[in-house]
């Protein structure tokens, strides 16, 4: 190896390794945003997860078909039920305590007017009503609403097959035994290249995520070194020492190449093994090789990109604050649109075409085809070449900032 | 010999040029002063000289060989020690002479051998494991010195390298690069300080405004066109003395005197002794470099 290459790669580690604030900017932020965004997010990307709201059912009927019913509602679990001993006002006072944010009153005679539609017998049906705390979103109304339907619809189904059995003579349980395993359930599955498996966890999503997030975040460090070099003469000693500025960008290339790759396997073992301690479910990496190869060429080009990104911004900044504004408000855009701290699909259509011109989307699109669709090499082209040409761009407008600087004459 | 010949210079977008048809003779083992203001052309012939920025107008060649040629056959043979502190604040004395010494290609025997002496000749062994930003001021600038001396270079340029700097790190650092040419370096040094180019130089060039305004040995330079003669007697200067030469009273019976060449001297005196005048004191007064800096530029070096 060039002793002249090696010694600029030992100086920027020893640099490196010096710099608190750049180590922290590296290594802790992006592990305590995988924590915290993790956990904050993970009922969000699981389907069916229990909702954090709770209902109570006041059965004033207490029949076999309204405890029917309960049962049916508990075996949903998505929202919470409390006990309630068929207190209308207990529940009302309940709602106005911030005890539960629904209440649903089950009217004296529900079972027995259960398969009779309103009025047909001449008799008033009473509604079944449903008490709502005014601040739970509405979203969240409906879907309870759109619950209890779905139960009632299931007693009703299992109520009239019952009947029908016994009308024909055939052996039918219980009334109210409406417990039988319809398949009354949607399993959502995630469509990927080798078989089918379960949906991306919140970790899943969220480890590749502020990974990219991290690595982009080279930007401090290498700008505050850049810029001292610049500022004290350094550059000019060196350039006068006959090293040519290619030779100085290719010592900073890999020494942050390989902090990046460090940052990588971090961030992977705190999903693995540190995110499952607060609760969440470890991340699941793709077993066999070829992916895991596709998820490091993956991890190398958002790389290039990332160290290419903070060349060029220190090229252009003047002092190390304008570095680290530009750099790090740079950063935070390309992370907002690019769908690292939003998730891209809640994110209305014209962001999600913006969310295209953000490298940090290409990279976190090349993260989630070989980690949720098990892409193959192919697949991951696309968003190799994008981060490959912006590293490509980048790096040649910061050595043509840098040239021009350096040998302005007429 | 280093010949700098007829270079000029304009920065893109700049008005005026930073040089113009610069011709300097910088001799071989020597410390070679540049003076001059601000804005100048120091740092422009110095970012020349390093390969910094390119030539285009002009030649500079070192015993007529192309001094860019000399660089590319030999990246060691030139050094430049920037007027601030142009090494890692966050590395140690040894960290950054090791990681200098490995940028010129040293390594190994060679490289440890070369830190040593860089080590030796700034008297760092005290601070070597100590990180630059550290350093006091006189250390530093001992260090900034001495990585440019890690490869041992034929040429060494010197930009202002004892500025804000305590009197004896000053010191220590004149000495030390008294000494160099004694090596076989050639120094071209920098300074705003006359006395330091007064005391280190073997030959001066005066710039201002791009141009050269003199060039020569201190005592070339010095040598003014137009020695005066300061006088203590002990009666007032006779008025037929006054009406030959110019003369202005600087106290009390005494008085400083124009004459047209030194050899006008011995002839004044006997003027005075045939007057009965009695000579107290005599000074025979030459401009020193600020003097002389001042009247060719017609400002202070410090403006």
């Amino acid at each position: 190896m060039s002793p002249r290459l090696h010694a600029l790669w030992l100086k920027e580690s020893i640099a490196l390794l010096r710099d608190r604030h750049g180590l922290l900017a590296l290594f802790i932020m992006p592990t305590i945003f995988i924590l915290v965004m993790t956990l904050a997010l993970r009922d969000a990307f699981t389907p069916g997860a229990t909702i954090d709201a709770a209902y109570v059912v006041v059965d004033l009927d207490r029949s076999a078909q309204s405890k029917a019913l309960i049962k049916r509602l508990d075996k949903a679990a998505s929202f919470r039920r409390h006990d309630n001993d068929g207190d209308p006002e207990a529940a009302r006072r309940g709602i106005l305590a911030g005890h539960q944010a629904l209440a649903l009153m089950l009217p004296k005679g529900f079972g027995e007017r259960l398969l009779t539609p309103a009025g047909a017998d001449g008799k008033p049906t009473e509604p079944l009503q449903l008490l709502v705390d005014p601040t739970l979103s509405p979203a969240l109304q409906l879907a309870f609403r759109n619950q209890v339907m779905a139960a009632l619809g299931a007693l009703r189904a299992d109520e009239l097959t019952r009947r029908a059995g016994k009308l024909f003579g055939l052996p039918t349980a219980p009334a109210g035994s409406a417990d039988k395993e319809w398949p009354d359930e949607i399993r959502s599955t995630a469509v990927r290249g080798d078989r089918s498996a379960r949906l991306p966890s919140s970790v899943q999503q969220n480890v590749p995520a502020w990974l990219i997030f991290a690595m982009f975040f080279v930007v401090i460090p290498v700008s505050s070194i850049f810029i001292i070099e610049r500022q004290q003469g350094t550059l000019q000693r060196l350039r006068a020492m006959g090293l040519p500025f290619r030779l100085i960008l290719a010592g900073k290339l890999l020494p942050f190449f390989v902090v990046n790759q460090i940052q990588a396997a971090m961030m992977l073992l705190v999903g693995i093994f540190v995110v499952p301690l607060f609760g969440s479910e470890a991340l699941e990496m793709p077993a066999s090789l070829p992916l895991l190869v596709n998820w490091w060429v993956v991890s190398a080009a958002v790389s290039l990109a990332a160290v290419a990104w903070a060349l060029l911004i220190a090229s252009i900044a003047q002092t190390s604050e304008q570095a680290t504004i530009v750099g790090g408000v740079g950063n935070v855009l390309m992370g907002a649109i690019g769908g690292i701290m939003v998730p891209k699909f809640v994110m209305p259509a014209s962001m999600q075409k913006l969310a295209a011109l953000s490298p940090m989307a290409w990279g976190l699109e090349g993260f989630h085809v070989v980690m949720l669709r098990h892409g193959s090499f192919a697949d991951i082209l696309p968003s190799l070449g994008q981060l490959l040409v912006f590293a490509a761009l980048a790096l040649t407008l910061a050595i043509w900032l840098n040239h021009r600087a350096l040998t302005a004459h007429s | 010999m280093l010949l700098i010949d007829g270079v000029s210079y304009r920065y893109r977008d700049a008005a005026t040029a930073a040089l113009q048809d610069v011709s300097l003779g910088i001799p071989a083992a020597a410390v070679y002063g540049l003076l001059g203001p601000n804005g100048a052309g120091k740092t422009t012939l110095i970012s020349l000289l390093a390969g910094l920025l390119t030539v285009a107008i002009g030649r500079i060649s070192v015993n007529g060989q192309l001094l860019a040629a000399v660089r590319a056959a030999d990246p060691r043979a030139i050094a430049l020690v920037p007027q601030d502190y142009a090494f890692y604040p966050m590395l140690s004395v040894a960290e950054n002479l090791r990681f200098f010494a490995g940028t010129l290609g040293l390594k190994g025997g060679e490289l440890q051998a070369q830190m040593d002496a860089a080590v030796a000749f700034g008297c760092l062994d005290q601070v070597v494991g100590k990180r630059a930003e550290r350093l006091s001021g006189g250390l530093r600038r001992r260090l900034n010195l001495a990585i440019g001396l890690l490869g041992k270079p034929r040429l060494l340029l010197l930009d202002e390298p004892t500025v804000g700097v305590d009197p004896q790190s000053r010191h220590f650092l004149l000495d030390a690069i008294a000494a160099l040419p004694a090596a076989g370096s050639t120094v071209i040094y920098t300074s705003h300080h006359m006395e330091e180019v007064e005391a280190i130089c073997q030959k001066i060039a005066i710039i201002d405004q791009g141009r050269v305004l003199a060039e020569g040995t201190l005592e070339d330079i010095l040598q003014s066109p137009e020695p005066f003669l300061e006088l203590h007697l002990a009666r007032p200067l006779p008025d037929a003395v006054a009406a030959r030469y110019p003369a202005v009273a600087t106290g009390r019976l005494k008085y400083r005197l124009k004459l047209p060449s030194t050899a006008a001297l011995p002839r004044l005196l006997d003027e005075l002794a045939a007057a009965g005048c009695e000579v107290c004191d005599l000074n025979l007064g030459q401009h020193n470099l600020e003097q002389v800096f001042m009247r060719l530029t017609k400002r202070s070096l410090r403006d």
